[in-house]
């Protein structure tokens, strides 16, 4: 479509055609009432010019029966020829008048102007020949007659009478084919505008038409569109989450297969122990030579220290194990959604780190009246105390320690601020604090690594996300980001099958 | 051991950490229980042997056995032989002990479903673990052991 290729949309092609459409019917309709009214003009300039000539030729007629009745009345002097001059006379007079009232060309002015006076002239010659008949001086109106002035004044009369109606006549057979002309302009108008506008109503309709399937077409397409989204979707989370369970059950299978080289580890480390323990009291007792005291130092010294290391290792390895336990097993708890006070959650996690924070001297700020979100009680306990337990552990040399709690409420998510002046954390090692096993700056605290990796995991059980804001050696602040209503959805609590 | 049982107690022992086996073994021995103990390293040895070649379990009739199983084992679930044990007309009232390194609250209930006598979680700290091993010999050396049918 033409209107496509200027740029215009469906919409803007479809008014314009509606405008186009109406503009049209108006200039028919105003064409139309023009064409009628000059119709009408030219039917009143008719009628004008017909009664111009039954004026004139009735003035002509008149005049003949008057000079009819007064040439009869002349001769024979019969007073019955009277009565024709009389009515001619006046229906000269009368029509002349008429003639004088409608007449309107030029040049039936122009010919009026010469009758007018010679009608007078004619009239007032007949009645002074009947006057002087009447009065017996015939002789003399005779005279008068044979003077021929009348007959001239006659000829002249009927020329100028004639022409103006043959002029008359002239205009009525012009104005009839005007108007003629006027009608059929008027009937192909009509048609022509008719034709048009229905062509119009046509294009649009099927403009319209066109338009409304395809808008149609177009709105089942998105439907199809947005259904087959909708389910990629859901695919995709149901993928994510098998993948996200199967890392679960990944991390519960593998520590709990370590674990059982490890029971043996262990156990044979501490048999061998025993045994060695017996061997070095007997080496001991018994060495005699130099060789003999070789074997008793290792017995004494040398075993017991590797078997010292094993065990250490062991132990270590133990806990970690136990930490990517804890981890995975966090990560498939059942979760309860409840309302919890993050006023009772703080009240809680200080009081049972009451000791340290009253051997360290720390000051605790906490914002009164936190709001409450809707939330799994036990999992938020874990995370405010785990970073409070940081926040303790981790002061500044020679600074008391101030910790202070905020919270922020904003487009159904609470924002909890914990904000301390210890010892900071190297931008560096931002990232890695919430890695497992990992930690940052002087391990000169006790530690695993475990529990910013534990408040990671669990923040993200509980649909939120913790930062870390920090500037080395002036203090550290963790932003924990929760919904204010946990979704109702738990993560996986399939059975698992280690 | 109960001395005035004609048929002392076997200790079957289905574990297949040869190390693991050594270990419950030494333990229980220096608790003082001398009983007979077979060990069964394989889920499928363990079936074979309970059982027996007609898989009637009919092999134990008149035999009191005590069954120490582990979970995790190669080539089945040990909740599989539990199961088996406890639905077996002949050995379903011999004594099964659960000894594994699972402390999965949800496992431990199953078993407990399923028909376990007892369930012990492996220490992995070798004290503990000596602890357990031999408070169970103490437990096996005054227990009462049905006979199978």
């Amino acid at each position: 479509m033409t209107a496509q290729s200027l740029g215009l949309n469906t919409f803007q092609s479809t008014m314009l055609l509606f405008a186009g459409g109406a503009l049209l019917l108006l200039i028919l309709v105003i064409s139309s009432f023009k064409l009628s009214s000059e119709t009408e003009a030219q039917a009143a300039e008719i009628a004008k010019q017909r009664l111009v000539r039954v004026a004139a030729r009735n003035t002509s007629f008149g005049l003949l029966n008057a000079e009819t009745g007064q040439r009869g009345f002349l001769l024979t002097g019969e007073e019955i020829y009277l009565e024709p001059y009389y009515l001619g006379s006046k229906e000269a007079k009368k029509r002349l008048d008429d003639l004088t009232a409608q007449a309107s060309d030029p040049s039936d002015l122009e010919r009026m102007a010469i009758i007018a006076p010679v009608v007078g002239k004619k009239l007032a010659e007949m009645e002074q020949t009947i006057a002087l008949a009447k009065s017996g001086k015939r002789d003399e109106a005779l005279k008068i007659l044979a003077s021929d002035a009348g007959l001239q004044y006659m000829g002249a009369l009927q020329d100028n009478l004639e022409a103006i109606s043959a002029r008359a006549d002239r205009a009525v057979e012009q104005g009839l084919q005007n108007l003629s002309a006027s009608a059929n302009r008027l009937t192909l108008t009509t048609t022509i505008g008719s034709l048009l506008v229905a062509s119009f109503a046509s294009l649009a309709f099927y403009i319209v038409a066109n338009n409304t399937g395809k808008l149609q077409s177009a709105r089942q397409s998105l439907q199809t569109l947005t259904d087959e989204l909708e389910e990629r979707v859901k695919d995709r989370t149901e993928a994510l989450t098998e993948a996200n369970e199967e890392i679960q059950r990944f991390a519960y299978i593998v520590s709990h297969d370590l674990r059982a080289p490890l029971v043996n580890i262990m156990g044979f480390t501490s048999e061998l122990e025993t045994a060695s323990n017996k061997l070095a009291g007997y080496f001991s007792r018994t060495a005699l030579d130099v060789d003999e005291q070789t074997a008793a130092s290792i017995a004494v010294e040398d075993i017991p220290e590797s078997v010292g290391f094993i065990r250490k290792s062991s132990v270590k390895m133990d806990g970690l194990i136990g930490a990517i336990l804890k981890l995975s097993r966090e990560g498939r708890r059942e979760l309860k959604r409840e309302r919890v006070q993050l006023d009772d959650v703080v009240e809680t996690s200080l009081a049972s780190l009451q000791h340290q924070i009253e051997a360290a001297g720390v000051a605790v700020d906490v914002e009164p009246s936190l709001p409450s979100v809707v939330s799994d009680r036990l999992a938020l306990g874990q995370v405010v105390g785990n970073i409070l337990d940081n926040a303790v552990k981790y002061l500044a040399p020679g600074r008391p320690g101030v910790i202070s709690i905020t919270s922020e409420e904003s487009g159904g998510r609470v924002k909890l601020r914990i904000a301390d002046n210890g010892r900071g954390i190297a931008e560096k090692d931002l990232t890695r604090i919430f890695d497992l096993f990992r930690r940052a700056g002087k391990p000169d605290r006790p530690g695993e690594g475990i529990g910013l990796a534990h408040v990671r995991s669990l923040v993200r059980v509980l649909g939120g996300d913790v930062t870390v804001a920090s500037k080395l050696g002036e203090g550290t602040t963790f932003t924990v980001d929760l919904p204010k209503k946990m979704s109702g959805q738990n993560p996986s609590n399939k059975e698992q099958t280690a | 051991m109960n001395t005035e049982n004609a048929n002392p107690v076997t200790i079957v022992m289905i574990e297949d950490d040869e190390g693991h086996a050594r270990l419950i073994e030494r333990n229980i021995r220096r608790a003082g229980v001398t009983n007979d103990i077979v060990p069964l390293a394989s889920g499928h040895a363990a079936l074979e042997y309970l059982l027996g070649e007609d898989e009637s379990g009919s092999v134990h009739s008149k035999r009191a056995l005590l069954i120490l199983l582990d979970l995790n084992l190669p080539d089945m679930s040990g909740v599989d032989i539990l199961q088996k044990i406890k639905t077996n007309a002949h050995i379903k009232r011999s004594p099964v002990v659960v000894l594994t390194t699972t402390d999965d609250e949800r496992e431990i209930q199953r078993c407990y479903d399923q028909g376990a006598n007892v369930y012990i979680t492996k220490p992995v700290n070798y004290e503990s673990f000596a602890n357990a091993i031999r408070q169970l010999g103490l437990f096996v050396a005054v227990m009462q052991v049905p006979a199978a049918e």
